[in-house]
């Protein structure tokens, strides 16, 4: 198959079912954008229980009026522990401030008192600190009397991968809907097309084609449908992403502790370039199947 | 990934006469045999083909046809010309016997050969068989397109072609504009186009009138004139008669053939068959009326009216 003649081809193909592939091609772009959102989805939980997992950090919230002495002998004596990589204290209007900051909220949040937030002893542990070990310590420093409660962060965190598991399982599913969508409609598509050039077929046997003459630029129509079709979603949903970042970002990281991102660079290519081969592998399934040559 | 088979020099855009061609067609990397040269450009041995077990279409047809020819085959409608010319350009495949096209048995060329095959032929059919949304070049070039030939090369032999057929300057016009003759003329540019070594013709003048299907018949005697090789089948009468190309008829699955054409028939009357049958054979084609005699012979009688 000379990739050339098979492109010409495949163009002329396009021009002459026009309409077809317009329906088709923004029929499978909403299923790949059903996809790229999941995958968006996930590449952020994902980036948030990353965060949550490398932390390794727990606090230590003291209670109101607890003597500055006991609280700093507390942080000694948790530096001083070998799974403790640091023990930080916090005041009230420290705490206030680092909310401001990180959140980003501005406004009447960030006019809110210092007494609002407790003092606290931030406290992070070693790489390699077991769950049981952090249990342990948390546990010990809650019956010290100058220590209102203990945030080891383990339940969120295990709730996150939890969640973060169910997004992956998901979005496999999805691309699982995504790729039977694709085949479905690029395969219906080219068996149209096929059976719309029934006679050009016949006269390109006549005249001594190959059989995969014939099939390239309905291959190649298959491709281009797949690549296009992902590329549109991709590109509408990294608008639909600038558009709302703005506005959101702040209010994800005051909520999540990460900044939102956009899918990987490496994610886009191979979604679709993956448009492009599942548009392929469609087309030759479809071929294999109704086109008697 | 390209199954292509050598070029000839005439297919590269060359202009080697069609007798020289080397008939390097069968498939990629196939050994250009010298001796194809020498031999008849299609040869029937004792072919057989079956649609009802009972009734073969063809039985036994013998045929050698030499390079250069043009040859005339006729016979009543459901008489085997269409099934002969689909064996050759193994539309159909032969139940026994064999058919030697330069030599080679095209009965026994894989599926994957059979491409290399036709790109040696030139095939036109009653029904023109042209895409009618593509433009009169589009539809001409595609047999150039299959030969992957560069776009300068494929835009100069489609002009060259068209002009053959009387269609200079008409390269841009949808086909389905065009009348049926020149539809049909489009159809012989485009069998003619790479210059092949035989063409087919399967009732090419079947749908159109009178005299159009004599200027069809004038094209094909000029494409004849350039060397090629011109099998014309047709149950036109008219035609037969106007022309003496030498004239083979089938009936009933049998070949029976003339040196020459209608008139010298008329005049000497008769040709040596290969098997009697049982009984007469009358075949009524438009104009004429050809009686198969038992024993030995085919004699052909003007219809009154």
């Amino acid at each position: 198959m000379d990739l050339h003649t098979a492109f010409l081809r495949a163009r002329r193909g396009f021009r002459e079912d026009a309409k077809l592939y317009a329906v088709a091609v923004s029929s499978l772009a909403v299923a790949f954008l059903c996809l790229a959102t999941a995958l968006l989805a996930i590449t952020n939980l994902s980036a948030m229980a990353e965060r949550w997992s490398r932390s390794g950090r727990m606090t230590i919230y003291v209670r109101d009026g607890a003597p500055d002495v006991d609280v700093q002998a507390l942080r000694t004596t948790l530096a001083e522990l070998p799974e403790v990589s640091s023990a930080t204290t916090l005041s009230a209007a420290e705490a206030r401030e680092q909310f401001v900051r990180d959140a980003n909220v501005g406004g009447e949040l960030a006019g809110l008192p210092a007494d609002a937030f407790p003092a606290s002893i931030e406290v992070t542990l070693r790489t390699g600190v077991t769950a049981a070990r952090a249990d342990e310590i948390a546990a010990r420093v809650g019956h010290v009397a100058a220590v209102e409660g203990v945030e080891t962060y383990r339940a969120f965190f295990q709730k996150l991968e939890s969640l973060v598991l169910t997004g992956r399982t998901t979005a496999g599913i999805v691309a699982v809907l995504v790729l039977i969508c694709v085949l479905a409609i690029v395969g219906n598509t080219i068996r149209l097309a096929v059976a719309g050039r029934r006679d050009e077929i016949e006269v390109l046997k006549l005249c001594g084609a190959t059989d995969s003459f014939v099939r390239g630029p309905f291959l190649v129509e298959g491709a281009l449908q797949g690549f296009t079709a992902s590329l549109v979603a991709v590109v509408f949903l990294g608008v639909c992403y600038a558009l709302l970042h703005a506005q959101l970002d702040g209010t994800i990281a005051a909520l999540t502790g990460v900044r939102a991102a956009f899918l990987n660079p490496a994610v886009v290519v191979t979604l679709v370039l993956g448009g492009g081969v599942a548009g392929v592998v469609a087309s030759a399934a479809s071929l294999r199947r109704y086109l008697t040559v | 990934m390209s199954k292509r088979g050598p070029r000839t020099p005439a297919q590269a855009g060359g202009h080697e006469t069609t007798g020289s061609r080397p008939f390097s067609f069968f498939r990629a990397g196939a050994r250009n045999d010298g001796s194809a040269r020498e031999k008849p450009i299609l040869v029937l041995e004792d072919v057989y083909k079956y649609f009802d077990r009972d009734r073969p279409v063809l039985r036994g047809a013998n045929l050698t046809i030499e390079r250069g020819e043009f040859v005339f085959i006729t016979g009543p409608s459901g008489a085997g010309k269409s099934t002969m010319l689909q064996l050759i350009y193994r539309k159909l495949m032969v139940d026994d016997g064999r058919i030697l096209f330069c030599g080679r048995d095209i009965a026994r060329l894989t599926g994957d050969s059979v491409p290399y095959l036709r790109r040696n032929l030139g095939i036109v059919f009653q029904d023109f068989k042209v895409v009618p949304h593509w433009t009169v070049a589009e539809n001409v070039a595609v047999p150039l397109e299959i030969l992957s030939m560069p776009q300068k090369v494929v835009r100069s032999r489609v002009a060259e072609a068209l002009e053959r057929v009387g269609l200079a300057g008409r390269g841009n016009d949808r086909t389905a504009v065009l009348s049926g003759g020149e539809q049909q003329r489009v159809a012989v540019a485009r069998a003619i186009v790479t210059e092949p070594a035989l063409v087919l013709a399967d009732e090419p003048t079947g749908n159109l009138d009178p005299q159009l299907a004599i200027d069809i018949l004038t094209l094909f005697e000029e494409i004849n004139e350039s060397g090629i090789t011109v099998v014309f089948a047709t149950h036109d009468h008219s035609l037969l008669e106007a022309r003496p190309h030498r004239l083979v008829v089938i009936d009933e699955g049998r070949v029976f053939e003339a040196r020459s054409g209608l008139q010298d028939w008329q005049g000497s009357g008769a040709v040596r068959r290969p098997e009697p049958t049982a009984a007469p054979v009358h075949v009524h084609t438009r104009g004429a009326r050809i009686d198969a005699d038992p024993t030995d012979v085919v004699q052909l009688h003007r219809v009154a009216g």
